[in-house]
């Protein structure tokens, strides 16, 4: 059996970016992953926007916010990579999803705020090129129309146009997709906006509403593996700038990233083990061994090194039962809470955020997790993205920003 | 300002004050029932939903335990729809009371309760949920009550005829003069407005808050404030009530409600009837010791836990030597000087109807009023106003009579947005401060496992899309429905429900930054940080 | 008029008079179908190719070298039997002056060719005997029973004239009337000596006897007889007849009965079953023309011809595909071989309705995946059975399961269904959509019915399908497994599996949809009084 030179545990960002960086630097990678996080991903690369958590303080600089960070929260992961690691893992990141049909934009070296589905506003460092013309409308308040769809659930142009009160030139219509009926699905709407005539059809329902418009917004559905051209094509049948919002689950944000990976990283040599999760794990010095799925499609894996990237407790790293959380491979040491009375708040959107979500695992400066008693638990375990403790990214803003600067530390650390 | 007049005044919607409402418009007396916040919201809509057989009271309160009998009778003849007539057992493992088991049969056909000896191995067949270590079994007649379908059932042949309802409205204070009270100042808690009530007889029927209500007309009241909690499963465990054969205690009971089970419960001494939430350690001692029964409670899933505070009784002056009574209290306010004035509180779900029974004929006596009570042999009709919290009632629709364009918007229990409608256009005036409370409570719409997650902004871009709320106030109300959701969510979460809030805050505070904005609305009546009497 | 003139007069009549009463059936049956007659590679190769499955049985070849064997023997044996003995006197004779039976080459031959076809009928009676006993019918062992009691009787026949003193007598009588005692003896002892043949009076050995024996022979017999020798098998059987039963003439008499009654049964039988396949099947090759694909809209006159000729070989429902769901569900009208036979009653009208309903759910659970077409050895175009049978058992008003379900709506079966208890399926115990740890797991996250193909092609999910994959699993949840089972995407779904792969929280979503789909075909089953 082929012994790895390293195994990746996890495909949600953090996962695909470390098969990424390590297939990029010439080591041999196995990956096993099933849906999860980045499935729901609003498409959004996060760095960093929010820091103390407690006081919603809102930084339109990043670095300048990591750097206020990593003073404040010693413990914090991101003290474990620089400013210049993480510049160079996004940079390798939004490189590799460029080539394969997903371009991301951003201002540099500031946080931008983007339009979401329920007309707040959300700061956010790289998004998808698709949005782009949205922040244009937005900052410029430009005369901007946004389409939603009937039957299209958790999306409501209306409802943007009333939250975003700032902006009186914003103009709803409500169209029916042509060749759709009933409760619309955005995955299967961007499939059928593949097709050229479709897009021409619904231009065609468009543009006569768009008449006064400068901008105009869809729902996302704009394709699902090109959509940069189906995105010029729409601009080319409306005159018009054209942008999308993400939508609510079930959106396509992450099925176009899933795709994206799932495309790429084979043709890099990554051997990619799709909705398996690792069901035994062993080790010696000499490395690891895996069992991925069950039954009779399981898979035996064998690594030298593994970079565990299995995310929380949506993305199955993380397991709780009443008492306590464990985490699921390899049962590493969890710093958590003392009991469950102590893992969330009385409020769900209490500023502090819950404690829960900061348990996770300790690691050292070469993000290796560490066991009971403070030493690495194996040499050539590491660990990267949400499992790591003393963040919380939902509140912070930090999650794919997270995921793949630690991932690019965790494969830069590997020893051979 | 405003002032209106009525015969008979009741405070408080609850079970009692509803079917006082009914019970005095059967004998032709015109009421008016107001409540400070909406139907239920006391102890009346935190129980287990069950209908006593009174087997649990034989050994300690056989007084009661017969009228759980006799009332669970009349309520299965007269309100048959609200009821589920499951059956019960009540099952011993090993290491119970061995004596209490022994002594069980005597004791219920001392109170003429029906109760029949099992095989634990039948017991099992007919109930595969329950414990291989089952030593004793026993069949007794309880059942399964909807409090919701059962208050406003009652409150809606009241209405029709002619009696009337004021929900959102708060007593403040009342003016007595000549041991009478003669005014009754209220405030609407959603405009403000004030509004004076006249009339000829009050009946304080607030449950937990009879005794702030009592005190406003000067009258004295021991209350006793004991908190339970309550799990809700996801799956109907057993499809009979399941009690604990052993002296009453905590987490006897199973209660099938539809589709899931519900668990409990607890008794913990709180300081006030407002802001009560259940806990993560009442949640673990619950299951702890309900799972020695029914092993799978360990393994399942849960919904949410929720509680509810039981107003205790306490008779006679403070430091009174006599046992809080869990029998209901009936307390005429002439010993305190204020002849038109009654206070029914206490009591039980199951014998609501008696009480109110005994209410109306104080009230009747003191009105000069001589027609008898109907309530135990006329038919409640079925009203439409409870009709979409029946559980399965929207997915049957669903599938069985759904207009070709409409779509869903609650997954989880399948209301749809004609559903939706049809409860908007209907609560009309009613809806108080927030219309996807309003939703929520007239429908099972935030009652499944994603407990809000999802359908909450889905149902908010349908509010906005209708024109109900404007501005920020939808997001404000998702926040509300979301925090009032997460009372119930945060006691249970671990495994599955743990990975539905991660996605939850995933969506609401990772991609859409809802922790920011507007605050949920503090004046709504969830608030916990508003005792009822420092209400403006 | 004998024995003979009326058994053959006989089994001609009916031979003659089946046949075309048979034939008949080729023209009709075929023409139930919708037709839309297809053209295929030329006539010329088609002859060439058909005449070549024919003569060489290509077919049979392809599925071992026994079943082959055996049939080759059997026809190369059978034929030069039928033409050249027992057609002798209108053709054997005719042809060659000088024919008698008993005479060289004649007479070796007969027992060759005897031999040989008896080679090829054991080898296929213990092929049925082995591989095909449960699946064969009474015409299958007909077949046998009656060609191997015309060969073996007709040995024996032939042992029992070669030992019988009466044929000599009667030789003796007709052909050398001037014998004396002494010159009979000697003849008696030459042929009881070479020729086998058992006389009862003692006979001499004396060496001068046999000489006069041997030349009268020469004189006298041998322009008409070759040594019995030469009819090596019957021969040999004589050694079977203890030398002490004198039962030679006897015994001669009842196997020209048994060896020209079976002979004529088997002539007179020929338009009936398996009896009749050396033309129908043989029919069927030529018109085949050597192929193996299916070919859609053939003509009638071919449907028809291919209806008729199976020889019930089996090979088809040995390799069907789908016969692991005949062993579940027991319907023989699953496997091709019975579906044909029954497809046959059925476009005659001739079965009940529940035999119908069996047929029906065959021709559903059928995948059309060709294997059966590619092994049959009669080269019947089995696909284009199926399918054009399909289409016209849907016009009848008999659609497969999910047709039937299709027939109400999802309201209507809900209504119809939710007051009984559909706890369980069959005798599997409680199912996936029974327990409620499948559903423990979900967050409605609705990623099932986002990568569902069917949901994404339908233009209007809500109206076409009336529920997606999570609200089933929702109704499910709530133990509202009525509502589900009349739902169009139950019955569209094609198993593809991505809902359950891609599922985050490991809910059995497909294989949920299968058993509501397996419930269904228990309710339908059960409601055609076929449980």
């Amino acid at each position: 059996m082929k012994t790895y030179d390293v195994m990746v545990i996890g495909s949600g960002f953090a996962g695909m970016a470390a098969a990424l960086f390590a297939a990029n630097r010439g080591l041999s990678v196995v990956q096993t992953g099933a849906t999860g996080g980045i499935d729901f991903s609003t498409g959004f690369i996060d760095l960093l926007a929010v820091h103390p958590m407690a006081e919603l303080r809102v930084w339109e600089d990043p670095f300048a916010a990591l750097a206020a960070l990593r003073r404040d929260l010693p413990t914090h992961p991101y003290c474990r990579v620089s400013d210049d690691e993480i510049s160079l893992a996004l940079q390798e990141f939004t490189n590799f999803l460029g080539q394969h049909g997903l371009c991301y934009r951003g201002k540099a070296g500031k946080n931008t705020l983007a339009l979401t589905s329920a007309g707040t506003l959300k700061p956010t460092y790289l998004l998808p090129c698709t949005l782009w013309n949205g922040i244009e409308a937005l900052e410029t308040k430009a005369k901007t129309l946004i389409v939603d769809f009937h039957g299209l659930k958790g999306l409501s142009a209306r409802q943007i146009a009333e939250v975003r009160a700032d902006w009186p030139d914003l103009k709803t219509a409500r169209i029916t997709f042509p060749g759709m009926g009933g409760e619309l699905y955005p995955e299967h709407m961007a499939w059928s906006l593949a097709d050229p005539a479709r897009r021409t059809e619904l231009a065609k329902i468009v543009a006569p509403l768009a008449i006064e418009a400068q901008y105009v917004g869809f729902p996302a559905i704009l394709g699902m593996t090109d959509t940069s051209a189906v995105l010029r094509h729409m601009e080319e049948l409306l005159g018009r700038p054209v942008f999308e919002i993400p939508t609510l689950p079930p959106s396509i944000a992450g099925p176009r990233l899933r795709a994206a990976f799932d495309r790429g990283l084979p043709d890099l040599g990554v051997r990619t083990c799709t909705q398996k999760l690792v069901t035994r794990a062993g080790f010696s010095e000499a490395g690891f061994h895996f069992t991925a799925g069950s039954g009779s499609t399981s898979v035996e894996l064998s690594a030298q090194s593994a970079i565990l990237a299995s995310g929380r407790f949506f993305g199955k790293g993380l397991k709780a039962d009443r008492h306590r959380i464990h985490e699921a491979v390899f049962d590493l040491p969890v710093t958590q809470p003392k009991n469950r009375s102590g893992w969330h708040r009385t409020a769900f959107f209490d500023p502090q955020g819950h404690e829960v979500n900061q348990a996770g695992l300790e690691t050292d400066v070469a993000l290796r997790p560490l066991s009971a008693d403070g030493n690495p638990f194996h040499p050539r375990l590491h660990a990267a993205g949400a499992i790591l403790a003393h963040q919380d990214w939902m509140r912070m803003k930090c999650g794919a920003g997270l995921a793949i600067a630690t991932a690019y530390k965790a494969v830069a650390s590997l020893q051979f | 300002m405003s002032t209106v007049t009525t015969r008979v005044l009741i405070i408080g919607a609850g079970v009692t004050g509803a079917g006082l409402l009914r019970d005095l418009a059967l004998r032709g007396v015109q009421a008016l029932l107001i409540e400070q916040r909406d139907v239920n919201s006391g102890a009346s809509g935190g129980n287990h939903g069950l209908l006593h057989s009174g087997a649990r009271y034989v050994a300690s309160d056989r007084e009661a335990a017969v009228e759980c009998r006799e009332e669970g009778e009349i309520l299965r003849r007269v309100a048959p729809q609200c009821i589920e007539d499951t059956g019960g057992l009540f099952v011993a493992v090993r290491g119970d009371d061995e004596r209490y088991v022994a002594d069980f049969p005597s004791l219920c056909a001392a109170s003429g309760i029906p109760c029949r000896g099992l095989d634990p191995g039948t017991a099992r067949i007919v109930e595969p949920a329950l414990s291989e270590n089952l030593v004793a079994a026993f069949a007794v007649q309880d059942g399964a009550v909807d409090p919701f379908m059962l208050s406003l059932d009652n409150i809606s042949q009241g209405l029709s005829l002619g009696c009337s309802m004021r929900r959102n409205l708060a007593a403040v204070s009342m003016e007595v003069t000549g041991r009478r009270i003669t005014r009754v100042r209220c405030r609407d808690i959603t405009t403000g407005e004030e509004v004076l009530i006249e009339a000829e007889l009050v009946i304080n029927a607030s449950g937990a808050w009879a005794g702030l209500i009592a005190a406003l007309a000067g009258a004295h009241i021991n209350i006793l404030f004991s908190m339970g909690s309550l799990i809700i499963t996801q799956d109907r465990i057993a499809t009979q009530v399941i009690n604990r054969l052993r002296p009453p205690s905590d987490a006897d009971i199973l209660v099938p409600g539809g589709t899931v089970s519900i668990l409990g419960t607890t008794s913990i001494r709180v300081p006030s009837p407002d802001g009560c939430r259940p806990s993560v350690a009442e949640t673990d001692r619950i299951i702890d010791d309900a799972r020695l029964m029914l092993p799978i409670l360990e393994r399942t899933r849960y919904i949410r836990a929720y509680a509810g505070v039981r107003p205790l009784v306490s008779l006679g002056p403070a430091g009174d030597d006599r046992a809080v009574s869990r029998g209901f209290s009936l307390i005429d306010h002439a010993a305190d000087g204020v002849e038109n004035f009654l206070t029914i509180t206490g009591g039980k779900l199951t014998t609501y109807r008696l009480m109110a029974e005994k209410a109306a004929d104080l009230a009747c006596a003191k009105l000069g009023v001589s027609a008898p009570c109907r309530t135990h042999t006329e038919t409640l009709p079925p009203s439409t106003l409870g009709k979409w919290t029946e559980p399965g009632r929207g997915p049957r629709s669903w599938v069985e009579s759904r207009t070709e364009d409409d779509i869903v918007l609650c997954e989880c229990e399948m209301v749809s947005r004609g559903v939706i409608d049809s409860i908007i256009d209907e609560a009309g005036a009613m809806r108080g401060r927030s219309m996807i409370k309003a939703v929520g409570m007239r429908s099972r719409v935030g009652k499944g496992p994603c407990q809000g997650g999802f359908c909450g902004p889905r149902v908010t871009c349908h509010l906005y899309d209708r024109k109900m709320v404007s501005g920020m106030q939808g997001l404000a109300e998702l926040k509300t429905f979301t925090e009032r959701r997460w009372r119930g969510f945060s006691p249970i979460l671990w495994g599955v429900p743990l990975m539905q809030a991660d996605l939850q805050e995933a969506l609401y505070c990772g991609a859409m930054d809802l922790e920011f904005g507007p605050p949920p609305s503090t004046l709504d009546e969830e608030s916990e940080c508003l005792p009822a009497k420092e209400q403006p | 008029m004998d024995f003979f003139s009326i058994g053959l007069t006989l089994a001609c009549v009916s031979a003659a008079g089946g046949a075309l009463w048979r034939a008949r059936t080729w023209f009709l049956r075929g023409k139930t179908f919708a037709q839309s007659g297809g053209k295929g590679p030329g006539m010329a190769r088609r002859f060439v190719g058909g005449l070549a499955d024919l003569v060489l049985l290509r077919r049979t070849l392809r599925h071992g070298p026994a079943r082959w064997t055996g049939h080759m023997l059997l026809v190369l044996g059978f034929l030069p039997l039928l033409f050249l003995h027992a057609m002798d006197e209108i053709i054997t004779r005719p042809l060659f002056s000088a024919y008698e039976p008993t005479l060289d080459p004649w007479q070796f031959l007969r027992n060759l060719f005897g031999l040989i076809s008896l080679t090829g009928l054991v080898i296929l009676a213990l092929h049925r005997i082995t591989r095909l006993k449960t699946a064969s019918i009474p015409q299958d062992w007909a077949l046998l029973a009656v060609v191997g009691g015309v060969l073996v009787s007709g040995f024996f026949l032939e042992s029992f004239k070669i030992m019988s003193p009466g044929d000599f007598t009667r030789m003796t009588d007709d052909y050398f009337p001037e014998a004396e005692s002494e010159e009979l003896l000697a003849l008696k002892t030459y042929w009881a000596r070479e020729n086998g043949v058992r006389f009862t009076i003692f006979l001499p050995t004396a060496p001068e006897i046999t000489e006069l024996g041997a030349e009268l022979h020469e004189d006298r017999c041998a322009g008409c007889h070759a040594p019995t020798a030469t009819a090596f098998v019957s021969r040999s059987m004589t050694a079977l007849v203890p030398s002490s039963f004198n039962i030679a003439d006897q015994g001669g008499t009842i196997f020209w009965y048994l060896h020209l009654g079976l002979a004529f049964t088997a002539l007179g039988l020929l338009p009936w079953g398996k009896f009749f396949h050396p033309i129908s099947t043989g029919a069927n090759l030529l018109v085949r023309g050597g192929s193996r694909a299916s070919r859609p809209g053939t003509s009638s006159l071919a449907r028809g011809l291919g209806l008729d000729a199976c020889t019930r070989c089996g090979q088809c429902s040995l390799h069907c595909s789908v016969s692991p769901i005949h062993k579940v569900l027991g319907n023989p009208d699953i496997l091709p071989m019975d579906k044909l036979a029954d497809l046959r009653l059925h476009l005659d009208d001739r079965l009940s309705p529940a035999q119908t309903a069996s047929l029906v759910e065959g021709s559903h659970i059928c995948t059309e995946c060709l294997r059966c077409t590619q092994v049959c050895s009669a080269g019947i175009d089995l696909q284009d059975l199926w399918t054009a049978s399909k289409k016209a058992l849907a016009e009848e008003g008999r659609a497969g399961v999910d047709g039937e379900m299709r027939k109400s709506t999802a309201a209507e079966w809900a209504r119809e269904l939710s007051s009984r208890k559909l706890g369980r399926i069959g005798s599997t115990g409680a199912g996936l959509a029974d327990r409620a740890e499948s559903f423990w797991g979900c967050v409605q996250c609705t990623t099932c019915t986002g990568v569902c193909p069917v949901v994404a092609v339908s233009e209007d999910p809500s109206r076409d399908l009336d529920l997606a994959p999570q609200q089933i699993m929702n109704l499910l949840r709530m133990g509202l497994k009525a509502q589900t089972l009349g739902a169009r995407m139950v019955w569209s779904c094609t198993t593809c599996y991505k809902c359950q792969e891609n599922c985050p929280q490991g809910v059995p979503v497909a294989d949920i949809l299968y058993e509501l789909r397996q419930m269904g075909a228990d309710i339908l089953r059960k409601k055609e009084g076929r449980a």
